[in-house]
């Protein structure tokens, strides 16, 4: 018997404790829910990781809820085959078609009907001056409702693309004008706010750099590099099914077995020896987390979602959560290979062991032959931007206020497999504040969003997602306190996103945050207390919710309105 | 096969863990009966919303609250107390800084597993451990270490 398996024992001959009181007391649940099960072999096997066996109570189930596959299981050689992504310079004025479309994409060796915007994955990287305004043209030609959200960006709430807040969704077939303006410089990008489990998953996204007027609002760099960074679940050689009715991996998110940068499994760039290469980060995955670092090459962190940072900081890897947006420039000083990888801790949960994950996502080949221009002294110097701690020092004063809104961060489940209850119930033993990998594919398969909710509950009026209905003012500046409530029953990490406006992370567990960025989406560890300040300066409704597209689906989501 | 009375008791009985996955309790040694304290770990500074290394371990800033410690000098040679992470194999120890009765905050740990030790020490900045141990912990990812660390079994009963 192995380890997993005498857990599983034991937990079955001893009348166990549960984790936490938002379990739903419903002692038939997991045998009900067994005997509902549709069997569709479609979605089998899992592919779990190396060594880790599935659990036992779970072999031969299935997620409640049909199939969905992109195309409908349409022969992925009559599409067209996907483009990378193309450079769209525009200009104040300019006007763009968009249009989500299925696309073949050639994946270790496998094909697959997946969805791209223009027929390019990622979309195509639109560079605009600050202060342009754009306009849009979406044609939705897949075949699922769609939208289009531009994250990030402080827009105008008509345009922002979040069906049932702003507009309804845009049918297959159907077309949706945005207009678009951009205030400020930064690294943004573009997903649709519908089924995100799918359609970002299957490659809808795209970036855009809006550029400052000013020439020197970055140091120098030798060369720019915009990457987006995804996995996708994949069994020996077929997409694993999406849930029909809504998303399933819904206690964890779809953590991809295969890591790719901007759509491909191995990424490789040619740079000169002492070149400065700025890279333009963007986590599009839906749920994972990611600790980038390249092969010990010096990087410094420059700038995030809608801002730089206070001042510039030499940083060992650079961490992602789902959508949030980093600027770092690498210098590359000796030749040879450099290998870029997402390095974690991940806990093995059968031996209660860490052990350590790397995932190469490509390399850097630093030739012999020296850069031309060596901007060396300039990386080596941390500039200090005076302009961004300027526009800080306006908050500062609210920074010690109280909380005008707490959220405590947690989950509710009901009818769960019963083996699925039983190991979570063990495994409270111990949350890591970040989960990086899915130690257990198979469970988190099995819970869709017919079995979890993902809660923002209001601590002051006990509303939770949806239900609460929060208004401020144009202009106020208000404090969020979010806790991220270890006791639930499956603790998670949560990128908190927020759209339309910009917010600080004044201070994690009650510690002052020292060098300040503008953001709008925000990691809230388990067992972490992070408090926000947000700038709430552009008036609408405004979707406040989790980024891992899975909890979005499960329910983590409610609106800010902004008064005018 | 497991009873409706059973499953009844698994659902109906709260879990009590003893904290968060943060929070360390520390125990007392017969050098120093009447010291009591806690430790918390919070995420040291990054410009990330969480610190770690490049190869994904946590780092973090250890916050100790400790009261009825006595003066260091009654357990001996000794005039400071001082923190230290050492891996649960007792093999490598990181010292993280000096601790008094009141809150410190020390740093930083990178240790995946590890114990939170404190000791009376001949000056504030020792190069190794040698004095006698007054308060300790287990990390909580140490619970990690051995299922029999399990709620259930840390004297959580049905
Ligand atoms: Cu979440």
């Amino acid at each position: 018997m192995n380890g997993r398996a005498a857990l599983v024992a034991i937990s079955l001959g001893v009348p166990l404790a549960i984790g936490s009181a938002q379990q739903k007391r419903d002692p038939m649940s997991g045998m009900d829910h067994m005997q509902g099960m549709k069997h569709d072999s479609a979605g089998m096997p899992i592919p779990m990781p190396r060594g880790m066996p599935m659990i036992p109570g779970l072999i031969g189930l299935v997620p409640s809820g049909g199939t969905f596959v992109p195309g409908g299981g349409i022969d992925p050689a009559r599409l067209p085959l996907a483009k990378p992504s193309q450079l769209l310079r525009l200009a104040d004025g300019d006007t763009i078609d968009l249009t989500a479309m299925l696309v073949r994409r050639r994946i270790k060796g496998h094909e697959f009907a997946m969805y791209g915007f223009n027929g390019e994955v990622p979309g195509p990287l639109i560079r605009v001056p600050q202060n342009a305004t754009i306009i849009a043209r979406f044609h939705n030609r897949i075949d699922l409702p769609s939208a289009v959200h531009w994250h990030g960006v402080r827009l105008d709430n008509r345009s922002d693309g979040a069906p049932g807040v702003t507009q309804e969704p845009v049918a297959p077939g159907g077309s949706y004008v945005y207009r678009v303006h951009f205030p400020d410089a930064g690294i943004y990008w573009y997903h649709p706010h519908v089924r995100e489990d799918v359609e970002q998953a299957m490659g809808l996204f795209g970036n855009m750099i809006v550029d400052s007027p000013d020439a020197d609002y970055y140091g120098p760099a030798n060369s720019e590099h915009a990457l987006m960074l995804d996995d996708l679940l994949i069994n020996a050689d077929t997409l694993v099914p999406f849930g029909a009715d809504g998303p399933d991996f819904a206690l964890m998110g779809r953590v991809g077995n295969v890591l790719l940068t901007n759509g491909e499994p191995s990424y490789a760039l040619h740079v000169r020896r002492g070149e400065v290469a700025r890279f333009y980060l963007t986590n599009a995955a839906s749920s994972r987390t990611y600790n980038l670092s390249f092969g010990g090459a010096q990087m410094k962190v420059i700038a995030s979602d809608q801002s730089r940072f206070e001042h510039e900081e030499l940083v060992p890897s650079v961490v992602l959560a789902p959508a949030e947006r980093y600027v770092v420039d690498v210098r590359f000083a000796r030749a040879g290979r450099y290998a870029i990888v997402n390095a974690v801790q991940a806990i093995n949960h059968y031996k209660g062991e860490f052990e350590p994950e790397v995932d190469t996502l490509g390399f850097v080949t630093v030739d012999a032959a020296p850069v031309r221009a060596d901007y060396g002294r300039a990386f080596a110097t941390m500039r200090v931007n005076s302009a961004v701690t300027k526009d800080v020092d306006r908050y500062r004063g609210y920074f010690d206020k109280p909380p005008d809104k707490e959220l405590t961060l947690t989950v509710q489940t009901t009818g769960l497999a019963l083996a699925t209850v039983q190991f979570m119930t063990i495994d409270t033993a111990y949350y890591a504040p970040v989960e990086w990998i899915d130690g257990m594919p198979d469970m988190n398969w099995l819970s869709t969003s017919k079995e979890v909710r993902w809660i923002l509950r209001d601590d002051a009026t006990g509303k939770e997602n949806m239900d609460i209905d929060w208004h401020v003012a144009r202009g106020s500046v208000v404090k969020l306190r979010l806790f991220n409530d270890p006791k639930s029953f499956h603790p998670m990490q949560h990128p908190i996103h927020l759209h339309g406006q910009r917010m600080l992370v004044i201070a994690r567990d009650g510690v002052p945050t020292r060098n300040q960025v503008w953001k709008d989406t925000a990691l809230i560890p388990v067992g972490s207390t992070v408090d926000l300040l947000i700038d709430a300066s552009n008036p609408g409704d405004w979707m406040l919710h989790c980024h891992i597209a899975e909890h979005l689906g499960a329910g983590m989501m409610t609106v800010l309105h902004v008064d005018r | 096969m497991i009873g409706v009375r059973q499953l009844s008791l698994m659902f109906a009985v709260p879990l009590l863990i003893a904290a968060g996955p943060y929070d360390i309790p520390l125990f007392s040694t017969p050098k120093a009966p009447r010291a009591s304290g806690s430790a918390r770990l919070v995420f040291a500074q990054s410009p990330f919303g969480i610190s770690v290394t490049a190869d994904g371990r946590a780092q973090y800033d250890v916050q100790v609250a400790v009261s009825g410690l006595p003066s260091p000098s009654s357990l001996g040679a000794f005039r400071a107390y001082v923190a230290w992470a050492a891996t649960p194999d007792l093999q490598r120890w990181d010292r993280l800084g000096p601790i008094a009765n009141g809150t410190t905050t020390v740093g930083h740990v990178t240790l995946n597993k590890f114990l939170l030790v404190i000791t009376a020490e001949p000056d504030s900045a020792p190069r190794s451990h040698a004095g006698p141990t007054v308060l300790h912990g287990t990390s909580p990812s140490g619970w990690l270490q051995s299922f029999l660390n399990h709620p259930m079994f840390r004297g959580i009963t049905g």
